[in-house]
């Protein structure tokens, strides 16, 4: 305790000057329940921030309605909807050979074609997967990929990392759990992780024996998935470790698969049966009667876990809502934010870490909604893609030959495959001289695949379209977060007119190729804009 | 003034080709604004990040302890097969790859300095809370205390006048690849840019300036806009910058395929066109070598990667000494740890704590800093203890090499750190005028006991402070600050424990250090 208490006072010594987010801050709003009528404004903030947008006319049903109404609705049910397109990624029809293809077959060992047949499939189906994932985020009305998306990016896993990559398919099992938990409670999410497939795999904890313990998972279960540095011992990774000895994978066909390909077992021989002493609580040891998978699963994985969030509530709920609230609300925190996470961590632990009532919570207080916080946030790359697409309204056939992953993946988001462990770093790393020139170039490029068509559906979807001025207003509360000034509404009038005076708005309308390319200036001209990259 | 009308007429090209339906929005920038400045000095930094955490015992081989072997007995380099350079150092054959200009060569002319056990106090072995400790320059392991900026950028972007409303016409820094480090990062924006290949930043860089002003500071939103504003300007500002010194230099040198010899290639070309960056940032990762680290050989992944820094390394210097700007660039590397002193199992090392570090160049006091690591005195941890605070060598560019003051230094590290001195300073003949020269300090008695008397001649009129740091160059007390008068000048150094001090006295911000030993 002695050197955490040192560091802090050199710590607030030290930095606080240093951090740019001490200034006084206008933020009013706390914890409280917004209940004032929801504005089209405040719909189109809430929407960017826990979905990837919504059209115009979605968004105007929902003015007047109360923040908790419209949230609930877009939380949506616990069980998600099932996806939009299905995928198997496990038996897939070669495009080839017009065979059904299992590729379980191990490529260590493998003939050098058939190995690389199976690694260039691993990467087929990557980018398949991360198709199928923006796909379904741009089609999602609620807020279910997003979400699901999110925790995906908590419970890191990488499809490549060193010289290892992980199969796809358990990749997409892991995201199909993660989004059926999204809004469960946050210790079965836990539970459910820790005998996942892909991360038992990627954190090596099918190499975890008795006797020869690998302690990566146990320690960043407690690092970077639960409490966060600083509320666990040294000798609490070990034990921990210990307590998670003997989960194995399947990955490939020639090794042991009790319960078939891709599905966790658990190996009772490599089970270290001793008692484990975890963040004081001692869990006992086990004869070879009760060392079985369900035994141990319970009396010791779950109890691990319980442990977790029984000695440590607040700093998991504390260090949990402070990670939803930098995804989700500001990343940057400032003094008077940190109280209202606090605010809200209490809530979340009083709610025993159920992940709806987190959400709810969030969304509906005063703070969300309040004004100094809108425009704060920098859209991430695949908030920035999808977002985009979605407000340009492609209908399917439209969206198809736009590869939204690859976009994001110059973006600096490889979807499903961050950087390392920690996960992206996010916020300000998201926007550099290298990632900025592709959000414009892709920004240039979606606003030039405008149909007529789909720029007259625009236009017309804006409220009183027919009125330059206001047309003008309305498309840039539509694609931008914050009012801009006076100035910056008369020159995208200008724009769009081409200098001509307004009752030329009247003439254009009737020509839509005219309208179009009018309002694809428009929208390049808002594009190049720095706000178009927050929200 | 010639740079002064140059940038008018640049400034007034770039009005000129954004004219807006109308309306010219630089029209709304206020006109009284400092001009962007280069820094006077030509000057280089190239920072060479060691991503996972670099073995420094097998880096430089201490092969005449015993105990070294006894640690590692499947990966420990052979006293037989190290190479001895100038009897002073061992290191491992892959920091002299073959028929290229290696390390052992480097340092035997002169050009290369190695740190032992560089690190800091209470080791942190997350990857990136030390990478964030290193390139912050803060070390703080306190989870609650977020690490948002960097030491260069928060040096830069103090020392660049009207910074970051005006842009200097060259970015103070390059980064190749990635996204930008945290290093170059500042409360007031990122001081550099980042590009993978001239080419690409040119084609799709140009032409990004939103031309429009920046908004208040005073809230999120105003923040957020203006670092995004910023990051756009430098894209449109130095995409064609950066293209100009591409096509204008060459390399003379040869270098070989590998990722991290291109970017010192690239790095270097840039240099030799013109672009007056201060600051150049490239990148290894893959020193996490957790298994598999080295094989009975000296074959593996770890002297793979240190094969390629040498190559990378040695080409620069001898494209550099070829092209005639050797003298104006020093390079360091930063790795956030090094790792377990004792090998694993699987023919590994896991996460340590000290580390070896090289610092390279014409202008290098080369030569070994520090003793072999004790390997019988490990932390708590069972890792190696640091004998070397890493912000020293920091000190030593800001101070040293960027010509900053020990207030700067301070300034940006928000603690007092002595340079080690592996930097040469140039003297100006105002430095002389001004009293900015080193002076004589006499310790007595040495060592000493109860009594310390610190001595010495003051040149000049000026405040005067007398400091005692830790032989790791950590700050320990504060002995005198004053304005003094000319002429001779001691102090008594009191309540100082048993053990190695430095003592330094700084004149009118010229600092000159004596060691200092108390035995009781």
């Amino acid at each position: 305790m002695k050197r955490r208490d040192l560091f802090r006072s050199i710590g607030q010594r030290s930095l606080r000057q240093q951090s740019p987010f001490e200034l006084e801050l206008q933020v009013e709003g706390g914890i409280e329940e917004h209940t004032d009528p929801l504005t089209l404004d405040d719909v189109l903030h809430l929407y960017r921030r826990l979905s990837y947008g919504v059209s115009m006319p979605e968004a105007q049903k929902h003015v007047g309605k109360t923040a908790r109404q419209v949230v609930n609705e877009l939380l949506g049910p616990k069980d998600p909807p099932a996806p939009q397109r299905d995928v198997n990624f496990v038996k897939w029809r070669d495009p080839v050979s017009g065979q059904m293809v299992d590729y379980t077959e191990n490529p260590e060992g493998a003939d050098l074609q058939a190995a690389f047949a199976i690694r260039s499939w691993w990467g087929t189906n990557y980018k398949r997967m991360s198709a199928w994932h923006t796909f379904e985020a741009l089609r999602d009305p609620l807020s279910v990929e997003r979400l699901a998306s999110f925790w995906s990016g908590h419970w890191t896993t990488e499809f490549a990392f060193d010289d290892q990559y992980t199969q796809p398919h358990t990749l997409y099992n892991q995201y199909m759990m993660l989004r059926k938990d999204r809004l469960g409670n946050f210790r079965d999410m836990a539970l459910d992780v820790t005998l996942d497939h892909a991360m038992l795999f990627y954190l090596g904890g099918w190499l975890n024996d008795a006797g020869r313990p690998n302690e990566n998972y146990a320690r960043e279960l407690l690092e970077l998935y639960t409490t966060g540095i600083g509320w666990y011992t040294e000798g609490d990774v070990e034990q921990a470790a210990r307590v998670l000895t003997g989960w194995k994978v399947a990955r490939f066909n020639d090794q042991p698969a009790p319960k078939g390909i891709y599905k966790t077992w658990f190996d009772a021989r490599r089970h270290d049966t001793g008692a484990k002493e975890f963040m004081g609580v001692t869990i006992a040891a086990r004869t070879a009667d009760n060392n079985t998978e369900f035994q141990v699963r319970n009396e010791e994985v779950r109890e691990l876990v319980n442990i977790i969030f029984r000695a440590r509530p607040d700093a998991v709920s504390r260090f949990i809502a402070g990670k939803v609230y930098m995804h989700f609300v500001f990343s940057s925190p400032g003094e008077i934010d940190k109280q209202f996470v606090a605010d809200l961590a209490k809530k979340f632990r009083d709610a025993d870490f159920e992940l709806r009532d987190l959400f709810l919570n969030l969304f509906i207080s005063k703070h969300f909604f309040d004004p100094a916080l809108r425009g704060a946030q920098i859209k991430t790359p695949i908030e920035y893609v999808v977002g985009l697409l979605k407000a340009l309204r492609f209908n399917d056939t439209e969206v198809a030959p736009i590869d939204g992953a690859a976009w994001t993946g110059l973006m600096d988001q490889a979807l499903f495959d961050p950087p390392n462990v920690a996960g992206w770093p996010g916020y300000r790393s998201w926007i550099s001289t290298n990632t900025y020139p592709r959000r414009r170039d892709f920004a240039r490029k979606m606003i030039d695949l405008l149909t007529d068509e789909r720029a007259m559906q625009l236009i017309q979807e804006m409220p009183e379209h027919e009125d330059a001025a206001k047309f003008v207003s309305g498309i840039v509360r539509y694609m931008l977060p914050v009012a801009v000034s006076e100035t910056r509404l008369t020159y995208y009038k200008n724009t769009l007119l081409e200098g001509q005076p307004d009752y030329t708005w009247g003439e254009k309308l009737k020509q839509p190729a005219s309208a179009a390319r009018s309002l694809r200036a428009l929208l390049k001209a808002i594009a190049v804009a720095p706000d178009f990259q927050l929200c | 003034m010639k740079r002064r009308s140059f940038l008018a007429t640049t400034a007034a090209a770039a009005v000129g080709t954004q004219v807006l339906g109308g309306i010219p929005l630089k029209a709304f920038t206020p006109m009284n604004m400092p001009v962007p400045m280069q820094p006077d000095d030509d000057r280089v930094l190239i920072v060479v990040q060691l991503f996972g955490g670099n073995d420094g015992l097998n880096t430089i081989i201490p092969v005449d302890d015993p105990n070294y072997y006894a640690i590692r007995p499947t990966i420990a380099v052979p006293k037989e097969k190290a190479i001895s350079v100038l009897s002073r150092v061992y290191m491992h054959p892959a920091l002299a790859p073959k028929d290229q200009y290696g390390f052992p060569q480097m340092f035997e002319d002169g050009r290369l300095a190695v740190i032992q056990d560089i690190g800091y106090e209470n080791p942190n072995l997350s990857h990136f809370r030390s990478t964030d400790i290193w390139l912050s320059g803060f070390n703080s392991s306190d989870p609650d205390v977020r690490l948002l900026d960097g030491w260069l950028g928060r040096y830069w972007s103090n020392h660049i006048p009207g910074f970051p409303e005006f842009l200097p016409p060259d970015p103070i820094a390059v980064q190749i690849g990635g996204s930008l480090s945290m290093v170059l990062q500042s409360p007031k924006g990122d001081i550099g840019i980042a590009l993978t290949d001239p080419k690409s930043f040119f084609e799709l860089g140009q032409g990004l300036s939103p031309d429009m002003t920046p908004m208040s500071d005073e809230t999120r939103y105003g923040r957020e806009f203006n670092f995004v504003r910023t990051v756009a300007e430098q894209c449109d500002r130095y995409s064609s910058v950066v293209k100009n010194s591409f096509d204008k230099g060459k390399n003379v040198a040869t270098y070989t395929d590998g990722g991290f010899v291109q970017q010192m290639k690239l790095v270097a070309r840039l240099i030799s066109g013109g672009l007056k960056s201060k600051i150049f940032l490239v990148y290894m990762g893959g020193f996490d070598t957790h298994v598999q680290q080295q094989d009975e050989y000296q074959n593996g992944l770890h002297p793979y990667l240190l094969g390629q820094l040498a190559s990378g390394i040695g080409s620069f210097m001898q494209d550099a000494l070829a092209q005639g700007f050797a003298d104006r660039v020093v390079g360091m590397t930063v790795s956030e740890f090094g790792r377990t002193p004792f090998e694993n199992g699987s023919r590994g090392t896991d996460h340590g704590a000290a580390s070896a570090q090289f610092v390279f160049g014409n202008g290098v006091r080369a030569g070994v800093y520090g003793q072999s690591p004790d390997l019988t005195n490990f932390d708590g941890n069972g890792d190696v203890r640091y004998q070397w605070d890493y912000r020293r060598v920091y000190a030593d560019v800001l101070e040293n090499w960027f010509g900053g003051t020990p207030q700067e230094t301070e300034d940006v590290l928000q603690d007092r750190v002595l340079p080690l001195g592996v930097l040469q300073r140039a003297t100006s003949v105002d430095d002389a005028y001004e009293g900015r020269v080193e002076v004589n300090i006499r310790v007595s008695p040495y060592p000493s006991a109860e009594h310390v008397s610190v001595e010495w001649y003051q040149p000049v009129n000026a405040v005067t402070t007398v400091d005692v740091f830790g032989t790791d160059g950590r700050h320990v007390k504060t002995l005198l600050t004053d304005r003094l008068a000319p002429g001779t000048h001691s102090v008594a150094a009191t309540g100082l424990q048993s053990g190695s001090y430095l003592c330094a006295v700084m004149i009118n911000g010229r600092r000159s250090v004596a060691p200092l030993t108390v035995i009781r």
